[in-house]
């Protein structure tokens, strides 16, 4: 896709950010293959209709959003326990090398599109997570800030045997008491989680970046034996983000879940997909999305359920649900099967709908002021995936800013 | 013997297998050229506006790309247009169809004979239209209709008889040849079919059938069906396929308008059964103004590769559509089926009741879209598709599209793939059924809330189809 060739970007731009954070040579060499993958990387896939494309990526001026060099942010990182390593991916080299080495790239391919590409050759933030056998930890928090025109991070989860780890990640735009960046803004976020025998990861996430932000977030995870991967996406802010969650059951007896949030006002768009891949035996998954729009705000969301031949005693679940509160917002769904074992009982279901006329008239009819029930409403609409939430704080969190925005 | 009895008793797989001499008056040259054209437009002696209109398509054609870039779509490599042989008329005396199956050359008369077309005229139907090759060869209407207005013809008839309608809604409005490109192939290269016109406040009580056969190896046949309904008018429109099995690919690309009126009502009946060498490349499309009504029935069984998603655009207020798709892949074949419909009036309706069975190889795939147009207030949706799949050869995918721009509406889809239940079978073997039995009764009761929408006769014969796919197919 030479027609986003980035001219700011060169050789010399990737070098500096590997030289400025002292990475070892295997590092820059992938740093170097992902620029050279941008030379022939598509943008992410994008669902077509006849005279439709659900999300326009083309439109993206990546020569403006991007400025490698000054990528800036401020990011607070708890591990709430010292049995597990959380660091910043810079600073991890020295001791867990090996482990990075070995794990970096496995799950995720860098040329996988243009933007991994892009963000591989030129992140300079993001986390290292290494829950060694048999430990247990409940508190990973990761807490970021952007302050700067475009923001590249990726964040590598290594969860070894029996391990248990939940970690929590947030993303805001700084509050400009930093050097103040007008106009538009990128942000990248790679997530690569492994799964190992056994082991159990929660990996929540919540996006609230203003509404000058692009986002593009692609978090994978690659499960082994008995292993279960449990995914919370909650995206409230950017003016437009491509949220991709996604699960390779690889081992047998291994499960995922992927649960999913959003809220547009004004003219956000949220283009939002989960995915999981069944390639063994008894592999379980399951797919809960629920969002609200508001206003001229967009969503479009794609869930896929792929069982491939060797998958048997499938079980393979997917839900999503839109509600829409005003008459010029849009919703696009389409929730895919892709089934090559008949040894699978496989669903999904999709609903857009607006706030249930009666339930309304009930609550007005208890005295309670229409604006009052709606918002009643909706918060009861995010009940069931609240529900889905095991971590009190980040459901809270979550729920206040659906009432923020309710407001 | 009644004509169920018939289609019960006749050997299915008879029916449609047997291959005739090829005998023709006239055959076209392989491949598709400006000169193709012109020679078919001239062997039909056509009007210069229908020329002229075949020439643009092909113009589209040479221009659009395959539908290969969609997700998972079936694949096309092998079609080479340039192999096809576009245009076989039939030899016969009278051009536009005999009223007589007797007047008919013998062995053509046989193949509609074997494949029970007669039979079924004189028991259920008003009318019926049979085309070979690329020609109608019989069509004949009940006089009682004729007497109120209703036109059940040939289209190359129709396009010299009922020019003024034709002109009017031949691939202008419901499937302009830059649709897709073998729209525009089609748009190019038709060739018979049939015309339906029925007055206001008409109700043809009885289905009218078509039955499109072909016989040659190597050919296309690209009939185009026009049928429009009146206001307050009603007709059930059958439309059966089968070709016998040759080695070279044969090409079926037909084109369907359908325009309902205010209050009427159309339903749109076909059971594919096309022989494993063909591709069976549709584009189908009806218009539904104010309280029309549309349903579309489907059963794909034959083919290499199906591509056809029958569409319906809402357009005025009240407007509804029923979808009813069954499809069944085996070995080797590619069953790409689904639905489009367009909400684009308050108060519309629409629903998709889809079942897909993928056996031995094969890949069944519902893809489908419903789209809501912003203003199309208290418009409701629902979509099911329910997929049973019995190896891991095979493979069921489900692919739906919801485009929704408006709040006030009610917009469902679920779908489920599942295997053929042990318990179930294992009830059935201790009810004395052997294994194949107790599996083709499952796949009855699974098609089952479709077959029932059907006329008896076309139940009985998809149910037949469905066994004769089943039989010995299963370990």
């Amino acid at each position: 896709m030479s027609t986003k060739a980035i001219e700011s970007l060169s050789e010399d731009t990737v070098r500096r950010i590997a030289d400025e954070r002292d990475e070892p040579e295997w590092l820059l060499e992938a740093r170097l293959d992902a620029l050279d993958a941008l030379e022939t990387a598509a943008l992410p896939d994008v669902i077509q209709t006849p005279g439709r494309r659900w999300t326009d990526l083309e439109a993206l001026d990546f020569e403006a959003l991007v400025d490698p060099l000054n990528q800036s942010d401020a990011t607070e990182r708890t591990a709430g326990d010292d049995e597990v390593v959380v660091l910043p991916f810079t600073e991890a080299f020295d001791e867990y090398g090996d482990v990075i080495e070995a794990n970096f790239g496995s799950v995720l391919d860098a040329d996988h599109n243009y933007l991994t590409a892009l963000s591989v050759a030129l992140f300079t933030t993001g986390t290292f997570v290494y829950v060694p056998e048999g430990v247990d930890v409940e508190d990973v928090k990761v807490r970021a800030e952007m302050n700067s025109r475009s923001l590249f991070s990726q964040t590598l989860v290594v969860a070894e045997e029996s391990s248990s780890v939940t970690i929590l990640e947030s993303i805001t735009s700084g509050d400009g008491s930093g050097e103040r960046v007008d106009g538009d803004r990128y942000f990248s976020n790679l997530v690569e989680v492994v799964a190992g025998e056994n082991a159990n990861v929660q990996f929540g996430s919540l996006q609230n970046l203003d509404d000058d932000t692009y986002t593009y977030s692609l978090k994978r995870g690659v499960t082994d034996t008995y292993a279960a991967i449990d995914w919370i996406e909650s995206n409230f802010g950017s003016k437009l983000t491509r949220s991709d969650v996604e699960t390779e059951l690889n081992g047998d007896g291994s499960e995922s879940q992927i649960v999913g949030t959003f809220f547009g006002t004004d003219d956000q768009h949220f283009d939002i997909n989960a995915r999981v891949w069944h390639q063994a035996e008894h592999t379980t998954a399951d797919l809960v999305t629920r969002g609200v729009l508001d206003d001229v705000a967009r969503s479009v969301y794609e869930g896929v359920q792929d069982v491939g031949e060797d998958a048997w005693n499938t079980s393979s679940y997917q839900r999503e649900n839109t509600l829409m509160l005003s008459d010029d917002a849009e919703a696009d769904a389409s929730p895919k099967l892709i089934i090559h074992n008949h040894d699978t009982e496989a669903s999904h279901s999709a609903t857009v709908g607006q706030v249930d006329a009666e339930d309304l008239f009930y609550l007005e009819s208890r005295t309670i002021n229409p604006r009052t029930a709606r918002n009643m409403l909706v918060e009861g609409f995010f009940v069931p995936v609240f529900e889905e939430i095991a971590v009190d704080e980040f459901r809270d969190d979550v729920e206040e800013l659906v009432v923020e925005r309710l407001q | 013997m009644s004509s169920q009895d018939h289609l019960k008793e006749t050997n299915t797989e008879e029916r449609f297998e047997f291959k005739k001499e090829e005998k023709s008056a006239f055959k076209s040259e392989k491949g598709l050229t400006e000169e193709t054209v012109r020679v078919i437009s001239e062997d039909k002696d056509e009007p210069e506006w229908m020329l002229e209109r075949r020439l643009r398509a092909l113009k589209h054609f040479q221009k659009m790309p395959m539908p290969t870039d969609w997700p998972e779509a079936p694949d096309l490599s092998e079609v080479d247009i340039d192999e096809i042989i576009p245009y076989i008329r039939p030899d016969i005396d009278v051009r536009g169809g005999v009223d007589d199956w007797t007047e008919l050359p013998e062995e053509i008369k046989d193949t509609f004979d074997k494949l029970g077309i007669p039979e079924a005229e004189k028991n259920a139907l008003s009318g019926v239209g049979a085309q070979y090759e690329s020609e109608i060869v019989y069509q004949n209407m009940q006089e009682r209709w004729e007497e109120k207005g209703v036109i059940f013809c040939d289209m190359d008839k129709a396009v010299q008889e009922h020019e003024e309608l034709v002109k009017e809604y031949f691939m202008t409005k419901a499937v302009p040849p830059s649709d897709n490109k073998f729209a525009a192939l089609h748009g190019a290269i038709w060739s018979g079919g049939s015309f339906v016109y029925v007055p206001e406040d008409t109700t043809v009580d009885m289905p009218i059938q078509a039955y499109f056969r072909m016989n040659s190896e190597g050919m296309g046949q690209f009939e185009h069906t026009l049928i429009i309904a009146e206001e307050g008018s009603e007709v059930h429109y059958i439309e059966g396929c089968s070709a016998p099995k040759y080695s070279a690919f044969n090409l079926h690309s037909g084109g369907v308008e359908v325009f309902v009126g205010e209050d009427a009502h159309v339903q749109y009946s076909t059971v594919q059964n096309w022989s494993k060498n063909t591709y069976n490349l549709n584009t189908k499309r009806a218009i539904a103004e104010k309280g029309g009504r549309m349903e579309w029935i489907s059963g794909s069984m034959g083919s290499k590769a199906t591509m056809l998603y029958p569409s319906t655009i809402l357009k005025g207020r009240g407007a509804s559509d029923n979808h009813i798709t069954i499809a069944m892949a085996g070995e080797g074949q590619d069953i790409d089926t689904g639905a489009k419909v367009y909400h684009n009036a308050p108060d519309t309706k629409s629903t998709v009741e889809s079942k897909s069975i993928a056996k031995d190889g094969g890949r069944t795939n519902y893809r489908g879209l419903v789209h809501i147009a912003d203003g199309a207030e208290n418009s409701s949706t629902a979509v099911e598709c329910d997929a049973l799949m019995f190896d891991n050869k095979s493979t069921s995918d489900t692919m739906p599209y919801m485009e929704i721009n408006e709040s006030k509406v009610d917009v469902a889809h679920e779908a489920t793939v599942g295997k053929i239940g042990d318990e179930d079978i294992f009830y059935l073997q201790s009810r004395g059924l052997d294994d194949d039995d107790a599996k083709q009764m499952i796949v009855s009761g699974f098609i089952e809330p479709i077959t029932e929408e059907l006329p008896i006769e076309y139940a009985v014969e998809l149910n037949r189809l469905v066994e004769l796919e089943m039989e010995g197919s299963l370990g």
